[in-house]
């Protein structure tokens, strides 16, 4: 033996040695029987349906088999299992027609987030204090059922409260009919970026309380006032697989798209024209090109209802000539003019408006003046235009109170939270959180502790969407009708419930039992879904949801026209605070990972640069340059945004796309309680927010709020930006903090 | 020889850290709050292996031996007319892995054939308590082997299995009786003309 | 004929909506870094979409520009490897081996897109997020390169299932993640050899423009620009 074996071998044997004891060797781990049998290392494909927003996207799941780690008995081990590994759109569902948006993509990180609840919860500490105990589902059923048999037995139903976001599916028509059967008010919906108010305005124009469905793969000249329809408005999967057929899907046509709007978002900039209309004065702009078409008759004017509801209509809308509309809106009139003429001949063209107009205190107006506009130029039911997706008939809900009418009204004894996180997403000022800690018993359904269910008395985890039956009810985006729905795409991970049937169980062991129908969610929506005939329910979960020509008595009636409102005519936005003193307008918009903060707990969506700022794991402020320089902000500096009703600390982002007069922050980051990746991260805009809401609607009006902003101290290092990298650019200097 | 001495103490000291560092994994689903510091302060030595240890271990192509649940004979089976591709590795036609049975497997044909023996009525214990077989791989490419390998085509291309996996038809328990090194594979993928690029395997 | 893998981005179709970042995360096992290491500028990105202020308020005009490796012909990330270990393929593919990969970062340096990125660390799932791990794409321990591969393992798939069906891969069967996840259908990925696929047809375009062309890197990413608007 020579030297150097010698020393190889002492080696080998002493670190074998030492490693002997090492670790836990493979085979002394426990493996328990897998109760399913899939090939390894080959991927299956299931349907499910994205549960992030309403547009009810059709999902590919991408199932393999992997050694999940769990716990049986008190004995840990693994268990071969199917897990989900990655999300597709589904290619023949209409919604997503193949592709997904960068939200739906990360949505699998719902399920295996590693801040779960993994069982039921009760609150042992005082209604703040946030500590809980862990505790069997049967006791946290009996709990919620005694709770509610006690508010039965004293005649007091009322006192029964529910609180649910604004997604909706037969959840949400679980919720409801349980409400109603149960005798306490319909559940209150809240959403921050609701769409009620276009709906409001659908109604008066067109009889049709609903979002619009846009044929832009046949358009050939869009014009969307506000609305983010390839980003984060309504359903951008479906419009973004049509704008793309309408830019390069014909040969020699391309439509095109101009954006109005004083903040630019991605869809304005992708748009072929960008008008920076002064915001909240989009209505008129509307009314200015309705004036040329009607003046220049550009088109048959017979605009009939839609145009009867604005004054001045039949006189041909004299107060809304170009000159007029240019000094209100800012907007050249040559340029009010050419907008006329372009959208008026190059046909077929259609009218988008959401977002941000709407979120002004004359947001009703605004809606009800593009709508006008369309109907003016026929873009109603036509080919390139608009139109309403036909929906499943249901039982309508009772009239719902809003959020702030719950927080400033009687408090309830019971309340009931599902899908929604009003401390975090509703202004302060609303003192949502007040109202809340005054409840006597709140309970709340959730994947992970947030803001508003760690005031909760008890915590019951659901299922995420690929553990359980889901269903989505689109109510855009198709021109066919649509329901979303799909079996679960593997087992569950913990020990969790579906809120469907945990709801459904508590109906049936109260002492005077709700008969709903059904004592399984998959039943339930089964049987909603029997107006659709005998195939329905086995294509649908072939394909992650039915679609098609509704038979005849599956459709829901139109709801028509109801008593006929006074014409409206423009009046200025209002805003909550002095221009003398908050002289800039306030902006709080949704932002393209986090949408409405609901999904700041996915890190995925935490590392994902922003598309106009590439900033990641931040929050920021949004000022013009020229506002910046006035103010002697630089970028990165933090500052101080101060509303009436408070003031936030962020740094400085200086966008060129952005009006002078306005102040913007994307919503999503500020989390006090929201998992280890969102928890006291940035801030949140929301909570300066004026709780002003619509007259007609009790929605939040999310930008009638004003705002000083000033420097507080240099760069701190919290705007963490991609492109710092220093990759291609065509102003070096461009994302370097000063 | 003291030189001997002091590089063997350097490298049991060096694979005891590797030890104590695994030892101090942190416990999963620990609420603390999310900081970079965690990220960046990976417990593990690299993404393939744990420990300095294994490391070594690896470098000097020390293998450990593989200690199953039972002892598998995988030629009374063999004789018995059972192929490899029937039942107990049945995947290996449709994808990347062979696939090891679970004891629900094994009772396909055992709930009925030979129930007296003791290593049957051991499965079948396990088997009523729902523990699974938890088998030892005895091939298989470290991760920092960055091998994506697919048995499938080889399959398809009529390799039998004795060619990369031995005799195993005569033997009880499984061994390693080849090595799959870079070479081994790369020769015959020369042979025959197989493609032979790096992306072909790796990664 | 051996395949020639190109791909086109239409720049009038994307809305920089960052599916595709997304979806190659999700698909690519690339690790999530956190705060800190991404203030560090060590975020990792295989793809990203770029964007271009041009004019000020309110003449303002944004542009898009998903950016991925543009798996040159002429690559300049190769020739200064000194281990191989970022080398070119048959197929035209600017491979990474990790195997060989000892980290001197040079070819991060030589690459004029900016699309290879450094392990600064060993990557960590938290649990059980480790259970969405793609089986089929490597983890890239500390210490080496990675970068775009143009979904390599779809690409073998692809190959895979069209040689078990005994044909030739046909066009569109094989898209990486990127291309997959595009709502508007911005991204096209093929053949350049099959001068029937979608992605040669594109490549002819006369809007088709390539990616700093005259450093004569002979990029095969193809972008088709815009039209300016009137």
């Amino acid at each position: 033996m020579d030297r150097r074996t010698f020393i190889k071998l002492t080696a080998i044997t002493g670190t074998s040695a030492t490693l002997a004891s090492c670790g836990v060797p493979e085979h002394q781990i426990i493996r328990f029987v897998p109760d399913e049998e899939l090939v390894p290392g080959v991927a299956e494909w299931k349907p499910s349906v994205c549960p992030l927003c309403s547009a009810g996207c059709g999902l590919n799941v991408r199932v393999m088999m992997a050694d999940v780690d769990v716990t049986k008995d008190g004995q840990s081990g693994v268990v071969r299992k199917g897990v989900a590994k990655k999300l597709e759109g589904f290619p023949t569902h209409p919604i997503s027609q193949g592709g997904l948006c960068a939200r739906g993509q990360a949505a699998i990180q719902i399920t295996y987030h590693p801040d779960r609840i993994v069982q039921p919860l009760k609150r042992t500490g005082g209604r703040t204090s946030g500590t809980f105990e862990p505790i069997t589902w049967d006791q946290a059923i009996g709990e919620v059922v005694g709770k509610l048999d006690a508010l039965a037995g004293a005649d007091n139903t009322k006192a029964l409260a529910i609180l649910t976001g604004g997604r909706r599916s037969h959840r949400r028509l679980l919720f409801d009919q349980f409400a109603a059967r149960f005798g306490a008010p319909a559940p209150i919906v809240y959403e921050l970026f609701s769409d009620d108010l276009l709906r409001r305005a659908n109604q008066l124009s067109f009889g049709a309380a609903q979002l619009p469905t846009f044929d832009l793969a046949n358009a050939n000249y869009v014009l969307a006032f506000g609305a983010d329809f390839l980003g984060t408005w309504n359903a951008p999967v479906a419009q973004a697989a049509a704008f793309g057929q309408m830019r390069r899907g014909r040969v020699g046509v391309r439509g095109a798209l101009v954006q109005v709007e004083a903040r630019m978002t991605p869809t304005g900039a992708t748009a072929d024209e960008w008008v920076a209309a002064k915001p909240g004065t989009e209505g008129v702009l509307a009314l200015g090109l309705a004036h040329v078409i009607m003046r220049d008759k550009l088109h048959p004017t017979d605009s009939g209802r839609a145009g009867a509801l604005i004054d001045g209509w039949s006189a041909g809308l004299p107060d809304y000539n170009p000159d007029r509309v240019a000094s209100i809106t800012g907007v050249a009139a040559r340029r009010v003019e050419r907008l006329a003429h372009d959208f008026a001949q190059r046909e077929p063209s259609v009218a988008i408006v959401g977002g941000v107009p709407l979120a002004h205190t004359n947001g009703l107006f605004t809606a009800l003046a593009v709508n006008a506009l369309n109907e003016l130029v026929g873009a109603v039911s036509r080919k390139g235009g608009l139109s309403f997706t036909p929906q499943l008939v249901h039982a309508p809900a009772a009239a719902r109170s809003s959020l702030a009418q719950f927080a400033a009204g009687v408090v309830p004894q019971v309340l009931v939270v599902d899908d929604v996180n009003p401390v975090f997403g509703a202004p302060r000022a609303m003192k949502v959180r007040e109202a809340l800690v005054k409840v006597p018993f709140i309970v709340a359904f959730g994947h992970v502790v947030d803001e508003t269910n760690v005031l909760a008395d008890l915590i019951l985890p659901d299922h995420t969407f690929l553990e359980s039956w889901v269903d989505a009810l689109p109510e855009s985006g198709s021109a066919q009708a649509v329901v979303s729905v799909a079996a679960p795409a593997m087992k569950p991970l913990f020990d969790t419930r579906a809120t469907g049937d945990v709801l459904l169980q508590v109906a049936s062991k109260l002492q005077k039992p709700i008969d709903l129908g059904a004592t399984t969610y998959d039943a339930y929506v089964k049987a909603a879904l029997a107006p659709l005939g005998d195939e329905a329910w086995s294509t649908a979960q072939k394909q992650a949801g039915w679609w098609g020509d509704l038979p005849k008595g599956a459709a829901a009636p139109s709801t028509g026209a109801d008593a006929k409102p006074s014409p409206v005519t423009f009046v200025d936005p209002s805003f909550n605070g002095e221009a003398g003193e908050y002289p800039l307008q306030f902006l709080p918009y949704p932002s393209a990972a986090f949408y409405d903060g609901s999904l700041a707990h996915l890190p995925w969506l935490q590392e994902l640069p922003d598309p106009m700022t590439s900033a990641m794991w931040s929050s920021w402020v949004e000022l013009n340059p020229k506002t910046a320089e006035r103010l002697g902000i630089g970028l990165g500096d933090v500052v101080e945004v101060t509303s009436m009703n408070g003031a936030v600390k962020a740094p400085a982002f200086l966008n060129p796309a952005l009006s002078p007069d306005i102040v913007a922050m994307p919503v999503g980051q500020g989390h006090t309680n929201f998992t280890r990746y969102a928890s006291g991260r940035g801030v949140n805009p929301i909570d300066i927010l004026a709780p002003v809401t619509h007259e007609d609607t009790g929605t939040l009006a999310w930008a009638a709020t004003r705002v000083k902003v000033a420097r507080v101290s240099e760069p701190d290092g919290r705007l963490i930006m991609f492109s710092a990298r220093g990759e291609l650019r065509e102003n070096p200097h461009e994302g370097e903090t000063r | 020889m003291r030189y001997v001495t002091v590089l063997s103490c350097i490298v049991l000291s060096i694979a005891g850290a590797g030890c104590s560092w695994l030892d101090d994994r942190p416990a999963p689903y620990t609420s603390a709050p999310f900081t970079a510091q965690a990220h960046s302060g990976s417990p593990r030595l690299t993404t393939a292996r744990d420990t300095l240890g294994a490391a070594v271990n690896d470098f000097f192509w020390v293998k450990s031996t593989p200690k199953q649940p039972i002892e598998f004979p995988h030629n009374t089976h063999v004789e018995k007319g059972l192929a490899c591709t029937e039942y107990c590795h049945e995947a290996v036609t449709k994808g990347p892995q062979a696939g090891l049975p679970s004891v629900n497997t094994c009772l396909i044909c055992h709930a009925a054939i030979a129930t007296d023996r003791p290593r049957i009525q051991q499965i079948t214990q396990m088997s009523e308590k729902g523990i699974d077989l938890s088998w030892q791989r005895v091939y298989g490419f470290a991760p920092a082997a960055h091998v994506r390998f697919n048995h499938a085509p080889h399959i398809r291309a009529n390799v039998e299995c004795a060619t990369c996996h031995g005799d195993i038809a005569h033997q009880t328990v499984a061994q390693r009786n080849v090595d799959h090194n870079m070479g081994f594979c790369v020769t015959c993928h020369r042979e025959k003309h197989a493609p032979n690029d790096c992306l072909t395997c790796h990664y | 004929m051996a395949h020639r893998w190109g791909m086109a981005v239409d720049l009038d179709r994307c809305t920089g909506c960052e599916a595709c970042v997304t979806a190659c995360r999700a698909e690519n096992n690339i690790p999530t870094v956190g705060d800190l290491q991404a203030s560090r500028g060590r975020a990792i990105h295989w793809i990203r979409v770029e964007r271009y202020f041009e004019g000020e308020f309110p003449d303002v005009k944004v542009n898009y520009r998903p950016v991925m490796c543009q798996q040159c012909d002429a690559a300049p990330c190769e020739p200064v490897c000194p281990t191989y270990a970022s080398h070119h393929n048959d197929e035209g593919l600017n491979a990474q081996v990790y195997n060989r990969c000892i980290g001197t970062r040079y070819c991060a340096n030589a690459c004029p897109y900016n699309v290879r990125f450094f392990d600064f660390f060993n990557p960590v799932w938290e649990k059980p997020m480790h259970l969405q791990l793609n089986p089929d794409v490597s983890l890239r321990e500390v210490g080496v390169m990675e970068k775009c591969t143009f979904c390599v393992q779809r690409i073998a798939a692809g190959k895979d299932a069209a040689a078990a069906d005994k044909r030739e891969v046909k066009d569109g069967d094989i898209k990486p993640a990127c291309v997959q996840g595009c709502p508007s259908k911005a991204l096209v990925f093929g053949d350049l050899n099959d001068p029937e696929s979608e992605v040669s047809r594109l490549a002819e375009s006369p809007r088709g423009t390539k990616l700093l062309e005259d450093l004569g890197t002979a990029p095969k990413v193809t972008y088709l620009q815009g039209v300016e608007h009137a």
